[in-house]
């Protein structure tokens, strides 16, 4: 028996085409059963994300269970360049090994394939579909995975602003459940910001903007509450966290007004993210004891540093696969 | 040389093993799984030595200077035992082994333990209340300087930028430590007034013996305003841990008027 994976991602693959080839978490199992009925193959699995869809399968002839696949997905694809990439037996294997240690991801070392490759697989076992070839592989490319991810810093760090953000609150604050977010301005990137934020917990949003309507919307979408812009100052004596990203041409908070609500804060610490060009906060607000100032270099430098870190990882996480990959095949 | 003495010996030694071992680890950008387990052994190393002691007196062992280090010693790593792997603070033993090294190693420095301690005649329940709350609310205060320094150390680098490496990564969250530092203040102070009031209630035969009670009672009070200051006006974090470690230090003063 002979291992084949054919696939598509976000490298070979345009959006619209990817979409044809998407399938639900709740039809992966039918989907493998499908591709088993298509090829003529006594194993198979369907991995799809959003990223990518690929096939794996475990057949007497390698060549000819490509071409009867080829063939059978080649409508899907009419009127676009080819976005197949297709390794057999070790090749695929090791393919397998790096997609699901993030090493083929969009956000290099990103933890989220793991599970959706393991989601694909149990779905695939609970259908049928799979026999000792792929039972073996898929066992060996999981501990492989978890490898990885243990023994490298592939997945350390945020390589994202709004995932900076949210680590830097969480060095601060712990746990987001217990904090509050003041969003200024309404624009994209205070949008993306406060949503990380929000996707981990965080207790409520509170949105000020000089147009209300637009507060308002962004409040609604993250279902929080929208404020007048002129009273943000006092609703900063309740909140833990300002995203600010208006676009005035002047500071918007400055020392003195941060100054003003310290003892009503009781002085607790207070996190301010200022993803504004030119900035929305005054550098001096920095100064304040309890006060976490960063600004979109800092936010934006620190992403860099982990991608780079993550990047100088890779050639740790393909010697792990390589020696698991060894044993693999003895 | 005593058994007291092996104990201790063996005992400081482990914390000394905590402590280094967990900082090279953390130099590698991870944390030690294991701190916790050799300050296990060091409590076990100082238990050994109280019983040793404790038998060679005739008495609980806190009649010298040495020895009530090391009984604080013992006192901040209990604390650390219930605390840490509890509240999960991760990186607390790191910062405690250190300072167990140092009590018990000044307590083993020569003429620090006497080799054959004088027996205890006649002990006082309120004198015994009071050397053994005093000392175990001292171990929660240290311990609460511990917690103060980790703040101290996670706040600068958040202040300065400097966001790399394996202690940022590993210490816990700030409001996580002011937390467990106000926690740990709150304890230490409750075990403090029972020390004080026990001091003022156990007979005292010299004029020295109230002004330890005096000192304490000082002590006591500036961990008071500290805690008032917190609770009604608000104190910045940076304030508030400084307080703490400020008062430990200042506060062990009060063993010279032992």
């Amino acid at each position: 028996m002979e291992l084949i994976c054919l696939g598509l991602n976000h490298k070979t693959a345009p959006v619209e085409v990817r979409e044809r080839f998407a399938v639900g978490n709740t039809k992966l199992g039918e989907a493998s059963q499908n591709l088993l009925e298509m090829v003529g193959a006594p194993e198979g699995v369907v991995v799809s994300t959003c990223n990518r869809t690929e096939f794996y399968l475990a057949a007497d002839s390698a060549p000819a269970a490509m071409k009867q696949l080829e063939h059978c997905l080649a409508e899907k694809v009419h009127g676009h360049e080819e976005p197949f990439y297709r390794y057999e037996k070790a090749e695929a294997a090791r393919h397998l090994c790096k997609v699901v240690s993030g090493l083929d991801s969009m956000l290099l070392g990103e933890t989220e394939i793991f599970g959706q490759v393991k989601q694909a697989y149990k779905a695939a076992h609970a259908a049928g579909t799979t026999g000792p070839i792929l039972n073996k592989l898929f066992q060996k490319v999981f501990s492989v995975g978890k490898k990885v991810r243990t023994q490298t810093s592939i997945q350390e760090g945020s390589t994202s602003i709004g995932n900076v953000a949210v680590e830097l609150a969480e060095k601060i604050f712990g746990h987001l459940k217990d904090s509050e977010v003041m969003v200024l301005g309404a624009g994209a990137m205070s949008r993306l910001t406060a949503q990380a934020l929000v996707s981990r917990g965080a207790k409520s949003v509170i949105v000020a903007n000089r147009t209300h309507d637009r507060a308002i919307e962004l409040a609604n979408e993250m279902n929080g509450r929208a404020v007048r812009f002129d009273d943000w100052l006092e609703v900063l004596k309740d909140v833990d966290v300002v995203i600010s990203s208006t676009g005035a041409p002047y500071t918007i908070i400055n020392k003195d007004e941060v100054e003003s609500v310290r003892r009503v804060r009781k002085f607790r610490p207070l996190f301010l993210i200022d993803i504004a060009v030119p900035r929305d906060i005054d550098h001096s607000v920095g100064e304040i004891e309890e006060v976490y100032l960063y600004d979109i270099d800092a936010l934006e430098q620190m992403a860099d540093e982990a991608r780079s870190r993550r990047l100088k990882q890779i050639i740790e996480c393909e010697k792990i696969i390589e020696a698991e990959l060894a044993k693999l095949m003895t | 040389m005593c058994v007291d003495r092996w104990f201790l010996i063996a005992s400081t030694l482990l914390a000394a093993v905590a402590g280094v071992r967990g900082l090279l680890i953390l130099r590698h950008g991870n944390k030690s799984h294991w701190t916790v387990w050799w300050m296990v052994g060091v409590l076990l190393g100082q238990m050994g030595y109280l019983a040793a002691r404790g038998e060679m007196r005739g008495a609980c062992p806190l009649r010298s200077i040495a020895e009530i280090s090391i009984f604080l010693a013992w006192s901040l790593t209990v604390f650390y035992l219930f605390v840490g792997p509890v509240y999960r603070i991760s990186l607390l033993g790191v910062f405690t082994a250190p300072v167990v090294v140092i009590f018990q190693g000044l307590a083993l420095l020569p003429g620090g333990l006497d080799y054959i301690p004088e027996r205890v005649i006649r002990t006082t329940f309120w004198g015994e209340t009071h050397s053994a709350m005093s000392v175990l609310a001292y171990g929660a205060l240290a311990l609460a300087a511990v917690a103060g320094v980790m703040f101290l150390v996670l706040d600068r680098q958040l202040k300065e930028q400097h966001l790399k490496g394996g202690l940022f990564r590993n210490l816990p969250p700030v409001r996580e430590l002011l937390v467990s530092l106000e926690r740990l203040l709150w304890l230490g102070m409750i075990l403090l007034t029972v020390g004080i009031v026990a001091g003022i209630l156990m007979p005292h035969e010299t004029a020295g013996a109230w002004k330890h009670v005096f000192v304490a009672v000082g002590v006591w009070g500036s961990y008071v305003a500290l805690m008032v200051v917190k609770r009604v006006r608000g104190i910045t974090g940076r304030k508030f841990a400084l307080g703490a470690v400020a008062l430990f230090v200042l506060s062990l003063g009060v063993f010279a008027f032992v």
